[in-house]
């Protein structure tokens, strides 16, 4: 838990204006940390070393499925003399994440500093950086800052004369949010049509054009230099225990100063709402909060009380962390019509691929289409959770779980309003 | 040897592979849609999920964990597993609907979700019948759809080729034509095209699907979504029979079931063989039923001032033996075909070299560049090895017209010499020709006397492809002197069996009037003194296997047991007599 958070002293944002200009980002000490490493290669900055740091700073990748980044680095296979990726995964395609975006915008250097050195611990020849394609002019920001970054002699070849060659580029998304999720990614990435692999082999075996790849987040790929800057036993004790680090809250919805916030893990979600984003706007009161982006389960106003954001606080709350992009509902939200938008998203977005999502992401849209329109039965509730049952780890990647969760908690959780909206079934004699 | 248990039962196996594929090889039944032996694995349509466990393995002591009884603990994974794409281990646990109900519930649901938007339109579809969408459903289904919305329309009868129809909204994504458009065929012509529930196959814009091998995603659709264009609508699956034979426009020897209805053939499909062609065939060879329908020569053609005119058989073989007798045997040339079987050419290369008549050959067909080392071979014809090895001389073309020139009397089996353009009809002036044949072709016009002659759908007979590998046909068709239900070889469809003389379905009509080349001469023999008697086409190849040493110790049953039998090179070459 963090009690001294307004003290909080920003880490991956700058506290003013942008760092764009690789001039602005070296005053602060940016690229300290890449170049550190490969002066000392041979000596305290092994590859093995840079991971192990990584992995003890108890960093846990910012895109959804927390997984520790440097047990994920360490997965990669030895090298056989042919090509390794790292692909970045600047996607953000899940409503209410929207935190990538403001490191593309404000320290791109940074994250390209984290991504040389992950490239450099797991031998990586290229960084792919994979940017949703509606970010357009975010993505000509990380373009120049690539061009400056090689101009300065970070990218290239023989970086710092260290002899490491490192590439990046940058690769537009064409606006499917399937091609978020690391397999497709890699499928979209090698120009074909984003449908999710099958796993195994996993993309450390067989990644992008089927050479071992490791796809990190853009945010937990900007956490590296700053792990490195600051030693490991800080970094893990920032925050909360087992999810330590700062971290971007997106906070979307019904508060007063809607952004993105960065603070350490563990931050109680009630400080987010009510201080750092100003309280519910008008004065109203908290309905509902949505804590990791639309997939992650709903979280009614009375069980947010003491719940903090970080893995575990959430997973015991019945939620998820997710990305950490925060929707607020206030007491005026009519949570029918907000399940049934986001059912509507996420059948516009399954990808087509395994039956069950296919189809029953059309379904649910449909059903709650009907009890929208007041033309809902009481039975289309109970079918509505037994298709999340249908739906739920029967498919290759997870869609169809981010799919099914929201409908089946929000249902559970604010039953009395679905019922409320459907058609009587009982009628009083007169 | 490693073990897995499957439904309680044990089994092992001795080499690595699918947890699908094995089940289905021991005969088990498990559902699915998207996966294919011969394709790569998606796993896709999770219709084949099942639960896995496997035995928790100890690395301290290097053994497996076992609970009190000795029996191996099975940790089991979570989630239900597609058990198409997952590997065998050593003693693996697997459960299908036949003991766990979590499997037999995810094959209801997948079901279900697979008939939202498929169009039960099955009394219409092509597909109804030999649908494994259809068969499944009524095995694993659920008993109704609780979907109580409109379903999601898209595009039909879209022309995906020349040869390739598509209905969208029957189409459930397995994506078996895109991955075999991808992988066997390597035109990559076909992707998925939109998202989601409105996902269906098409072309790039402005291409077609005209591939040489399109039609084997017909074949590979488990549902009716990609049709045949000249089959749509043409017949049930139940109204046809079904009977194994080979594909004769190429030399690859194709494996291929002829399916017939009213003694037409109406479509060809391939038939498995891994020796040969796999699952798949060339466009080509479906097309070739046109070839046993249509054009066909029934009973013997007479020239009569100029003027082909139908004639009795008994005046048939009365003219060729005079015409046989009246000439002296070195002005008659008798020529074989590559089109033709092994059974026809050696007999009749045989009944006419007991007649004195040398002069045997056959002009092989082969075109070069244009096979494609798949399944099309250079080589136009499919028995072009069957006739070097029965011992007639291959000419070239040049040869040919010289011996055309030298003689008066031409005898022809099959071969339309003026359609392919190795003769013309002034080199025949003054010549008389006698044509054996199946079809009325330029050549057949310019005969003198046609004898008609069962086509590969109407008798049982071998053909050698470039390969060496003998494999022989069965009768489809019936002839007006063959009865299916009186033919041991003869397949009988439902409708053969049980229908009536009066269904509207069966005319005697499509029975050609001809008899095979050997039964013909069989008949002919005792006008010129020759006491051959081949009846049945099994005893003739029995005969040639004694006479001819490269056919030494092959028979029919085993080039059925066998899947077609190889001709040893060595035998070859000791036989050239």
């Amino acid at each position: 838990m963090v009690n001294d958070y307004q003290n909080y002293k920003t880490l991956i944002l700058p506290s003013k204006g942008h760092l764009r200009n690789v001039s602005d980002y070296e005053a602060t000490g940016g690229y300290k940390a890449l170049k550190d490493v490969l002066a000392a290669k041979e000596s305290t900055w092994t590859r093995e070393n840079v991971i192990n740091e990584v992995k003890t700073a108890g960093l846990r990748g910012r895109g959804g499925a927390g997984f520790n980044t440097g047990l994920k680095w360490s997965f990669m296979p030895k090298p056989d003399g042919g090509k390794r990726y790292i692909a970045a995964n600047g996607d953000e395609s899940e409503p209410g994440t929207f935190k990538d975006r403001v490191i593309f915008e404000f320290n791109p250097h940074l994250f390209i500093e984290g991504a040389i050195i992950g490239a450099y611990a797991i031998q990586a020849d290229a960084v792919y950086v994979y940017i949703r394609g509606e970010y357009r002019s975010w993505i000509n920001f990380m373009e120049k800052a690539i061009t400056d970054a090689y101009k300065a002699g970070y990218l290239g070849k023989n970086i710092l004369g260290s002899g490491v060659n490192i590439d990046m580029y940058v690769h537009s998304g064409a606006g499917a949010y399937i091609c978020g999720e690391e397999s497709s990614l890699m499928e979209s990435l090698e120009g074909k049509r984003g449908y999710p692999r099958v796993k195994p082999p996993f993309p450390a075996q067989r990644g992008l054009w089927g050479r071992p790849t490791t796809i990190n987040n853009i945010e937990s790929l900007s956490n590296v230099p700053l792990i490195l800057t600051m030693g490991s036993a800080k970094y893990a004790a920032m925050g909360a225990k087992t999810h330590p680090g700062p971290v971007l809250y997106g906070i979307s919805g019904h508060v007063n100063r809607p952004g993105v916030y960065e603070y350490p893990t563990g931050m109680l979600i009630t400080d987010l709402i009510y201080d750092v984003a100003g309280g519910i706007r008008n004065g109203k009161k908290l309905k509902a909060l949505v804590p990791g982006g639309s997939s992650t389960p709903i979280l009614r106003a009375d069980q947010i009380d003491g719940v903090s954001m970080d893995a575990d606080s959430l997973r015991t709350a019945g939620s998820m962390i997710g990305t950490a992009g925060m929707a607020i509902l206030d007491e005026d939200t009519d949570i029918v019509d907000f399940l049934y938008r986001i059912t509507h998203f996420y059948h516009h977005e399954s990808c087509g691929q395994c039956t069950p999502c296919r189809e029953g992401t059309g379904w649910l849209e449909k059903l709650l289409h009907k009890i929208k329109t007041g033309e809902g039965e009481l039975r289309d509730l109970d079918l509505l959770l037994d298709l999340t049952t249908q739906m739920e780890g029967r498919t290759i990647c997870a869609l169809a779980d981010a799919a099914a969760w929201p409908v089946r908690h929000t249902i559970t959780r604010f039953r009395d309003e679905f019922e409320a909206r459907c058609k009587k079934s009982v009628f009083a004699f007169a | 040897m490693p073990e897995i248990i499957i439904d309680n039962q044990r089994f092992t196996y001795d080499k690595p592979g699918k947890v699908l594929q094995f089940i289905l090889d021991q005969g088990l039944d498990l559902p699915f849609f998207c996966y294919h032996p011969s394709l790569s694995i998606p796993a896709n349509c999770r219709q084949c999920l099942v639960e896995i466990g496997t035995p928790v393995f100890d690395r301290a002591t290097n053994s497996f964990k076992v609970d009190e009884n000795g029996n191996k603990i099975v940790q089991f994974f979570p989630k239900l597993m597609t058990s198409c794409s997952q590997d065998m281990s050593d003693g693996m646990v697997v459960k299908t609907h036949a003991t766990s109900d979590k499997v037999s519930r995810a094959q209801k649901d997948t079901l279900e979700f697979i008939l939202l938007n498929h169009p039960l339109d099955c009394p219409i579809c092509d597909q109804a019948g030999e649908c494994p969408l259809q068969i499944q459903t009524y095995k694993y289904g659920p008993e109704g759809s609780r979907f109580e919305f409109k379903k999601v329309h898209k595009p039909k009868r879209i022309q995906l080729g020349p040869r390739v129809v598509l209905d969208a909204e029957r189409c459930i994504n397995c994506t078996r034509c895109v991955r075999f458009s991808e992988e066997i065929s390597k035109t990559n012509q076909l992707t998925i095209t939109a998202r989601g529930d409105k996902n269906y196959p098409t072309t790039a814009p402005g291409s077609t699907f005209d591939d040489a091998y399109s039609l084997n995603t017909v074949d590979l659709c488990p549902v009716g979504a990609l049709t045949q264009s000249d089959f749509r609508f043409k017949a049930r699956v139940w109204e046809m029979n079904q009977t194994p034979s080979i594909d004769i426009t190429n030399g690859k020897g194709t494996n291929v079931d002829l399916w017939v209805r009213d003694n037409l053939v109406l479509r060809v499909t391939p038939r498995f063989n891994p020796n040969v062609n796999d699952y798949w065939m060339p466009d080509p060879g479906r097309e070739a039923y046109h070839l046993f329908n249509e054009n066909r020569i029934s009973r013997p053609e007479i020239k009569l001032d100029s003027e082909l005119i139908k004639t009795s058989w008994n005046n048939a073989k009365e003219t060729l033996a005079e015409i046989v007798e009246a000439h002296s045997p070195k002005v008659v040339f008798v020529l074989g075909s590559a089109y033709a079987s092994v059974e026809e050419n050696f007999a009749f290369k045989t009944f006419f070299a007991n007649a004195g008549i040398s002069n045997s050959a056959f002009v092989p067909h082969v075109i070069s560049g244009s096979g494609d080392g798949f399944l099309i071979t250079d080589d136009q014809a499919p028995n072009t090895k069957g006739c070097e090895l029965i011992g007639l001389e291959s000419l070239s073309e040049k040869s040919l017209s010289s011996l055309i020139n030298k003689a008066k009397v031409i005898v022809i089996l099959n071969e339309d010499i003026i359609g392919r353009g190795l003769a013309s009809i002034s080199d025949l002036d003054g010549k008389t020709l006698i044509y054996f044949g199946t079809n009325k072709t330029e050549t057949a016009k310019a005969a003198q006397l046609i004898i008609p002659v069962t086509c590969i759908a109407e008798h049982a007979a071998s053909y050698v492809n470039t390969e060496g590998r003998i494999q022989r046909s069965m009768p489809a068709k019936e002839t007006m002197y063959t009865n299916r239900s009186l033919h041991p070889e003869m397949n009988a469809g439902r409708l053969d069996r049980f229908g009536t003389k009066f269904d509207n379905w069966r005319s005697d009509n499509n029975r050609v009037d001809a008899y095979p080349v050997w039964e013909f001469l069989s008949q002919l023999a005792p006008r010129l003194n020759q006491s051959v008697n081949w009846s049945d086409s099994s005893n003739l190849f029995d005969e040639i296997a004694l006479s001819i040493p490269a056919f030494d110790g092959i028979t029919y049953d085993r080039m059925d047991l066998e899947k077609g039998v190889v001709i040893q090179p060595a035998e070859t070459e000791a036989k050239t007599i």
